[in-house]
């Protein structure tokens, strides 16, 4: 499970940084007093547009940042004092995070799989699990480098879920991947949701919302406008679909305009 | 500790299961360097010994009778001619068409045959051009050599007792001049170069690769692969450093293998005349110290790397200090005052100090030990300062 409270970060701002967001304030609030909670058997999604914090709350609750305030607790582990532990529990994967191109799948499978600690006989095994499912056996030979983007995203995808995390944070999961890949990533997510697993995901696609996830949490600015399910969010904004449930909160969110 | 042996397992294997970077890595810079000091030190031998092969082209002006044939008999190759146009003659010396302009005076046999006391002795002169080989080789030989002996000669034809006018001779007989410990004189030629080199190879050699192992995994995307794995990042800071400790270390020994190796082509079959070998204590020694750099060196080049977003912006980075590392090392080679004891507890500038000591012998236990002891605890510092710089959001990028 994942328990978010009152989770606010603060970024310092360089120069180069205030000029590109055109501000003249050295701080910027990515995520401001956010609140969620995402159970075990779920997919839940993180919908919002492009800077609105959804990769920010990801990267918190997976370690890679820390909270300027609040509190983020997986499977029971704070992650700001007990960050290897939640790394035990999770399994990140985002669009920035690339496998070494120098080596092959299968070194990067068996190098990941050894920091979790996981024994050479269920290594073998997970692999041929993971590598059978994503089609991935015939190329594991071959270095990341000789791969095609999507073939890369498959591996990267099976050497995140080498040690059968609990719970899985996908930042855009489908990003970037042909729509074959795409729905081989979806499907997946799907099982390992009927495995018990949590998938935490974000997105700014409202179909891939629509269709995989169980809740949705909507966050403009930096803050959660509104949780639910799909037909709480529709009935609670007097909508037909998400994207126009989606802009009906924008347009509230941005006061009217 | 596991982690910590699969991330510099995995460091390892990048450069060792790589055929291209192990030549590139190890073996491309032996060639190189064997290469260029090979070809360095044949061309300096052949340009050698062109110059003694070289037919000196004298030109005499008033040559008194009998002198050619001294020449001719000292160097029996030398090329002599009657000087009747000064001024074409010392264009030549200038355009390196002759080697030598000896001019006599006038009346020279009879200044010396008729001398008496009190008269004006009379002055051989003699020109060339120290800017060409042929010109200098032919001043040393003839103006330096041949003339003395001319005058010797000379002399003896005025003064039946030469022995009379000699008062002493220095080492004209004195086969054993020179009193040195052969191993200490071989270490102060060690001790010289060695510091400038092992900076040089200890540090190249780890520069490239370490600068890939951070920068370029966040230049990548690779790093935060790592940083969401359940594993310290202290131990990825160690595990990395480790690596390139192991690699830098490899590559240098394997630099100062083919230096020995390679020394005879490299100083073109010169010879030394100096015993350049290391009793096992000295060696010990060198190898504790050398491994203790290498933890520095390091140290140094991931913590500069830790800061730089690219490889290209690591290397610029990393390109001043080695500058400045070099000139530390180099600043022993002209050190000639015994440094005192507080010096070897000044990072990075101690290790030269001590290198050079261990190679002459003169490093006391003392030195050794704060030199040791000063260059682990700097590593140790700059290892944690990585430590917390891996903690920082800022500094990693993410």
């Amino acid at each position: 499970m994942i328990e978010i409270k009152n989770l606010t970060k603060i970024y310092k701002l360089n120069k180069k940084q205030m000029k590109e967001s055109k501000t003249t304030d050295t701080l910027k609030t990515a995520v401001d007093n956010l609140s969620l909670t995402a159970r075990p058997g779920e997919i839940y999604g993180l919908l919002g547009p492009n800077g609105a914090g959804k990769t920010t709350t990801l990267r918190c609750i997976s370690t890679i940042i820390k909270p300027t305030r609040g509190e983020i607790f997986v499977s029971g582990h704070e992650v700001k004092r007990e960050p290897e532990k939640v790394r035990e529990k999770i399994g990140f994967l985002t669009g920035d995070i690339k496998l070494d191109p120098q080596f092959s799948v299968d070194y990067m499978f068996n190098f990941f799989g050894r920091l979790h600690h996981i024994q050479e006989d269920k290594l073998a095994a997970r692999k041929e699990e993971l590598f059978t499912y994503f089609g991935i056996k015939d190329f594991s030979h071959k270095k990341i480098k000789e791969l095609s983007t999507g073939m890369a995203q498959k591996a990267a995808i099976a050497v995140c879920l080498v040690h059968d995390p609990e719970i899985i944070i996908f930042d855009e999961p489908t990003n970037g991947l042909d729509v074959i890949t795409a729905r081989s990533v979806t499907d997946y997510l799907k099982k390992l949701k009927a495995e018990g697993k949590l998938v935490i995901i974000s997105t700014h696609v409202m179909s891939e919302a629509e269709k995989i996830c169980d809740r949705i949490g909507v966050i403009i600015d930096g803050q959660k406008v509104a949780e639910g399910t799909l037909g709480q969010i529709l009935h609670d904004t007097n909508a037909e679909d998400l994207e126009d449930a989606f802009f009906e909160l924008y347009r509230h969110q941005k006061g009217g305009k | 500790m596991s982690g910590i042996k699969l991330i510099c397992g995995k460091e390892l294997d990048r450069v060792f299961r790589d055929r291209k970077m192990i030549f590139s890595v190890f073996f491309l810079p032996v060639i190189i360097m064997v290469g260029i000091m090979s070809l360095v030190g044949n061309l300096s031998n052949n340009a050698q010994k062109d110059v003694e092969a070289h037919t000196s082209i004298v030109y005499i002006q008033n040559s008194p009778v009998g002198f050619p044939q001294f020449l001719k008999a000292a160097d029996k190759d030398c090329k002599i001619y009657e000087m009747s146009d000064w001024e074409k003659a010392t264009e030549m010396i200038k355009n390196g068409d002759a080697d030598l302009l000896i001019k006599f005076p006038e009346n020279f046999v009879d200044m010396v045959s008729g001398y008496k006391q009190g008269d004006v002795i009379p002055q051989i002169k003699t020109y060339y051009n120290p800017s060409e080989d042929y010109s200098r080789a032919a001043y040393d030989t003839i103006s330096t050599g041949v003339l003395e002996a001319y005058r010797q000669s000379l002399l003896s034809q005025r003064v039946d007792n030469m022995e009379g006018l000699t008062v002493f001779t220095v080492n004209s007989d004195n086969p054993d001049m020179v009193i040195q410990d052969e191993e200490k004189a071989g270490g102060k030629i060690l001790g010289m170069m060695l510091p400038y080199f092992v900076t040089i190879l200890l540090f190249a050699g780890a520069m490239g690769i370490g600068t890939d192992m951070v920068a370029g995994e966040k230049e990548r995307g690779t790093m935060a692969s790592l940083l969401v794995s359940p594993i310290k990042r202290s131990s990825i800071v160690l595990g990395k450093v480790i690596a390139l400790m192991i690699i830098s270390g490899v590559s240098s020994v394997i630099y100062v293998g083919a230096l020995v190796a390679f020394m005879p082509q490299m100083i073109g079959g010169a010879d030394l005349g100096m015993n350049l070998t290391l009793n096992p204590k000295q060696i010990a020694m060198l190898a504790v110290l050398l491994v203790a750099i290498a933890f520095l060196y390091s140290a140094i080049i991931v913590l500069v790397s830790v800061f730089a977003r690219t490889t290209k912006e690591a290397s610029s980075y990393v390109m001043p200090v080695y500058m400045l590392i070099l000139v530390l090392g180099m600043t022993t080679m002209f050190t000639t005052k015994t440094p005192g004891e507080w010096v070897y507890a000044v990072p990075i500038y101690n290790t030269s100090l001590a290198l050079q000591g261990i190679l002459t012998q003169e490093v006391t236990t003392m030195q050794y030990g704060i030199t040791l002891g000063m260059t682990l605890v700097f590593g140790a510092v700059l290892i944690g300062v990585i430590g917390k710089a891996f903690e920082s959001e800022k500094v990693m990028s993410i």
